[in-house]
């Protein structure tokens, strides 16, 4: 019996992914992008469980702890006037122009583990990368506010954005810092929406919400 | 008064036999007979490049340093560059524009190209209309 309703359930799901597929349902898949340690997969996070009360996954203060994407589909986000967007997040790898396994030592990660921490953050720079040329519908671009934004990482991401045309809001994380300056990630990309939060505590999201669906939806 | 053989300036004594043979160095028969103070002369005097072409009637030759110009990321043709174990440099840009892998290896000139990835085109019908 229980055969019985596992392949129908199985059967009802492709069903409905071949129909979705036949009227070109249109998703809306935003990713997360940023260097690491910007406080992605936090907000990643705090989206999903504040929509859908699931995780998307594990953080830690160590860089490149998200090394493959992460994908949650089907967020409905709900605004103060009854508008609403539904999206898929995806969390994507930190991206950066180097890597080197010598910062994960500093972590207490002995130089085999290091290594192989540095590999597949390679990759997952590469596969970031790859989900923003194929299946990407707008950005959420984080930022530690704490830094300074000038960096050529940044300076590169922000411009193959545009040149992909891709709606993007720019998010000047980690306010609950003293040493949070958003005002500077606002002068240095003035051509784009900066909303100032803080995905650790929470501060803030509102704000972000109204922009996903007023850009996003 | 010394003797100076005229191709290569090699300094005889006075009255030695030997030039009768030729100059030990070189082989030439011509001797300068010279004096004392002038001996060294040509050594030790400090001549411009520009008077001692004007001299031998040769042209001067620059030898140029070939300085090491620092590719830029822009132009580099690899996505991902080995530097050292668990040590990589990434071109983000080259990897926003497709899926191609080219790794270098070490300082320069080593490469190893992924045929695989570069087998797939672009998708058909990928164009996003706005």
């Amino acid at each position: 019996m229980k055969i019985f309703y596992q392949t129908f359930g199985r059967a009802k799901k492709r069903f409905s992914s071949f129909l979705s597929r036949f009227f070109k349902k249109k998703r809306t898949r935003i990713g997360i992008y940023g260097p690491p340690n910007a406080g992605k997969t936090t907000l990643a996070n705090r989206i999903a469980r504040d929509w859908t009360g699931d995780a998307v996954g594990p953080v830690s203060e160590i860089p490149h702890e998200t090394r493959r994407a992460r994908r949650k589909d089907d967020i409905i986000i709900s605004g103060a006037n009854g508008a609403t967007v539904t999206i898929d997040i995806v969390d994507t790898p930190g991206v950066t122009t180097r890597i080197d396994y010598h910062e994960f030592l500093e972590f207490g990660l002995d130089k085999d583990e290091a290594i192989i921490r540095a590999r597949e953050a390679t990759e997952g720079v590469a596969e970031a990368m790859h989900w923003l040329r194929e299946d990407i519908d707008g950005v959420i671009y984080m930022l530690d506010s704490t830094l300074d934004p000038f960096m050529q990482v940044n300076i590169m991401m922000v411009g193959i954005i545009e040149s992909r045309k891709l709606p993007v809001i720019i998010v000047a994380n980690k306010i609950d810092l003293p040493e949070a300056a958003p005002a500077r990630i606002r002068s240095a990309f003035p051509q784009h929406p900066v909303v100032p939060v803080s995905g650790l505590q929470g501060k803030n999201v509102e704000e972000l919400y109204e922009m996903m669906i007023e850009r996003f939806g | 008064m010394p003797h100076k053989c005229t191709k290569c300036g090699r300094e005889y004594k006075d009255g030695s036999t030997e030039i009768l043979r030729g100059c030990e160095s070189c082989g030439g028969k011509k001797f300068l007979y010279v004096k004392e103070a002038e001996l060294h002369k040509d050594v030790l005097e400090e001549k411009s490049i520009e008077e001692i072409a004007e001299e031998t009637k040769e042209p001067v030759l620059e030898v140029k340093a070939h300085p090491k110009k620092e590719v830029e990321m822009y132009d580099r043709v690899e996505t991902i560059r080995i530097v050292g174990p668990g040590t990589y440099e990434l071109n983000i840009e080259k990897m926003a524009k497709g899926d191609e892998r080219i790794i270098s290896v070490g300082k320069e000139g080593v490469y190893h190209i992924d045929l695989m990835s570069m087998a797939k085109g672009p998708k058909k019908g990928k164009k996003k209309k706005k």
